[in-house]
């Protein structure tokens, strides 16, 4: 190897962790995080094309394009770009397009994976956990809601940038590494399904104010609900909320009429 | 009213360390079950902030920005409405009242920002990349992320100084009925949130565990926590098996 080559240091990839933090504080409708994804890479841009004014402009144009995946993972894709960033700046003939290429293909897939597994399985976790605690005025509600998302965010953070760097393109056409993947998502997705569906039997209630039966057999008509099966009408709420998204009705349409519903069954005394 | 100025700018500071956990590592402590616990810690009553934030975030459950969809913004939402209940000792149930219209009215204003202020900044952007000025592009990028948090966490504090007077006198004339409709919404709501997020997981094998873990409450009374902690027997168990067949299946192809 010549004298020239240029390597990436432990410290830009430290820099590059750093930065990868930001990923989502300059979100925008026209190309959403690339303002903070470029600012990610640039000490590696810095080390690789500091000396060279013409491929550092092109490098920095490359990043700014569109940019869309998931802030805790991004990191993975950061370190696999990092080094093919590398590679680019030491051998001539690197095709330069296939950066673009490979960040556009991966971030796809990746965002699936990771938003669901972090704003899906482990934020309920997190919720069905700390809002147990914090109903009872607990501190440790938010202290324990603030750990089980960052703990494996930052873990994921950390690693996937070190073995994003090491294997770099080749990461996902390691079938290993993609097998361990698609287990470890399967397996939270169905603790993340059990917390939802304890949560709703715990955390969504319904109370209705109408009373079946007169004198002193009255009773409330929840009680007589409940003997067909505890916590039947949450559930049933549940499954008709499930099925409006199914019908691709707007998550705030539905949350505006159950406020309205709410508010007239309370005039008509439903509720 | 010198104590309300004090609150606003406690408030706007909180707001302002919610806003930016999306610069240090998305960690979601801009959640209201976060949020709801600083407010009350700055404003001397912890336990109500905890209880209001837990309540808040069952509320803002399926509040979650996944790709180019932006949920309600409930920094603001979950600080004023939590403030408000602590400031001026009203019903807990009120927090729901104040925050869902809030959070719908600030988000308002945060699209603004990233359809307009944030383009427009990574414009300039576009043209430091194209002289190849990294030092330029740090500039503008550190300015318009954290820029835009300063713009929305004042938001809130000057609508908090401005607005609890008031809320105070609009919520006097809001008729009983609408005050319990959004306690009765705050029972419902959370299904929503669950059913977005089961929406993300689901998928024809895994949907018995969503009535498992249902089952496990409704009729065993098992806290959520004991829940999730079999779960994570269940999915030790699973990537056990699945672990083992793929690397059979990988044996399979090597002989």
């Amino acid at each position: 190897m010549t004298s020239n080559t240029k390597k990436i240091t432990q410290s830009d990839l430290n820099k590059v962790f750093l930065r990868s933090c930001t990923l989502d504080s300059g979100w925008d409708y026209e190309r959403q995080q690339h303002l903070n994804f470029c600012f990610t890479m640039i000490p590696v841009l810095r080390r690789l094309y500091g000396d060279d004014k013409e491929k550092m402009a092109a490098a920095l144009q490359r990043h700014m394009e569109f940019m869309s995946c998931t802030p805790h993972i991004v990191t993975l894709l950061a370190g696999i770009v990092a080094a093919m960033e590398e590679e680019n700046a030491n051998s001539e003939e690197f095709d330069e397009t296939s950066i673009p290429a490979v960040k556009t293909s991966l971030m796809g897939p990746m965002a699936g994976i990771g938003d669901s597994f972090f704003w899906g399985t482990l934020l309920t976790i997190a919720v069905g956990i700390g809002c147990s605690l914090s109903a009872q005025g607990s501190i440790a509600g938010p202290i324990v809601f603030f750990l089980i998302i960052n703990v494996p965010g930052f873990l994921s953070r950390y690693y996937g940038l070190k073995y994003g760097y090491e294997l770099g393109s080749k990461f996902f056409s390691d079938a290993k590494s993609q097998a361990i993947i698609a287990n470890v998502t399967k397996a939270a997705g169905v603790l993340g399904l059990m917390v939802i569906g304890s949560m709703v039997a715990s955390q969504v209630s319904i109370d209705l104010a109408v009373m079946v039966g007169s004198g002193d057999l009255a009773m409330p008509l929840s009680e007589y609900i409940s003997w067909i099966m505890p916590c039947f009408l949450p559930l049933c709420t549940f499954i008709l909320m499930y099925y409006l998204l199914g019908k691709n009705v707007k998550s705030t349409t539905i949350l505006f009429c159950v406020i309205i519903i709410s508010c007239l069954g309370c005039l008509v005394g439903i509720f | 009213m010198n104590n309300l100025l004090t609150q606003a700018i406690l408030v706007t500071l909180v707001a302002f360390v919610g806003y930016m956990h999306s610069y240090v590592g998305s960690t979601m402590h801009n959640r209201p079950i976060v949020m709801g616990a600083l407010v009350g810690l700055v404003l001397g009553d912890l336990k109500t902030g905890i209880i209001i934030g837990g309540t808040l975030e069952l509320v803002f459950m399926g509040a979650v920005p996944i790709g180019a969809s932006n949920p309600p913004d409930m920094v603001s939402g979950a600080v004023i409405g939590t403030a408000f209940v602590i400031v001026s000792d009203a019903e807990i149930g009120m927090a729901v009242t104040l925050a869902v219209p809030i959070a719908s009215l600030v988000l308002l204003f945060d699209n603004f920002q990233m359809s307009v202020l944030l383009p427009w900044m990574s414009h300039i952007a576009d043209k430091y990349a194209a002289q190849g000025d990294a030092d330029g592009i740090d500039r503008v990028t550190r300015i318009a992320s954290i820029g835009n948090k300063v713009v929305l966490s004042l938001v809130v504090g000057i609508s908090f100084y401005l607005g609890v007077p008031m809320i105070e006198t609009i919520l006097a004339v809001i008729p009983e009925w609408i005050t319990r409709g959004f306690d009765v919404a705050a029972g419902i709501i959370p299904a929503l949130g669950f059913a977005m997020l089961a929406k993300m997981l689901v998928t024809k094998e895994t949907v018995a565990f969503l009535l498992l873990g249902f089952l496990l409450t409704a009729y065993l009374g098992l806290p959520t926590f004991g829940v999730a902690l079999g779960g994570l027997v269940v999915a030790l168990i699973l990537i056990n098996n699945n672990n083992n067949n793929t690397v059979k299946e990988i044996d399979d192809d090597d002989f």
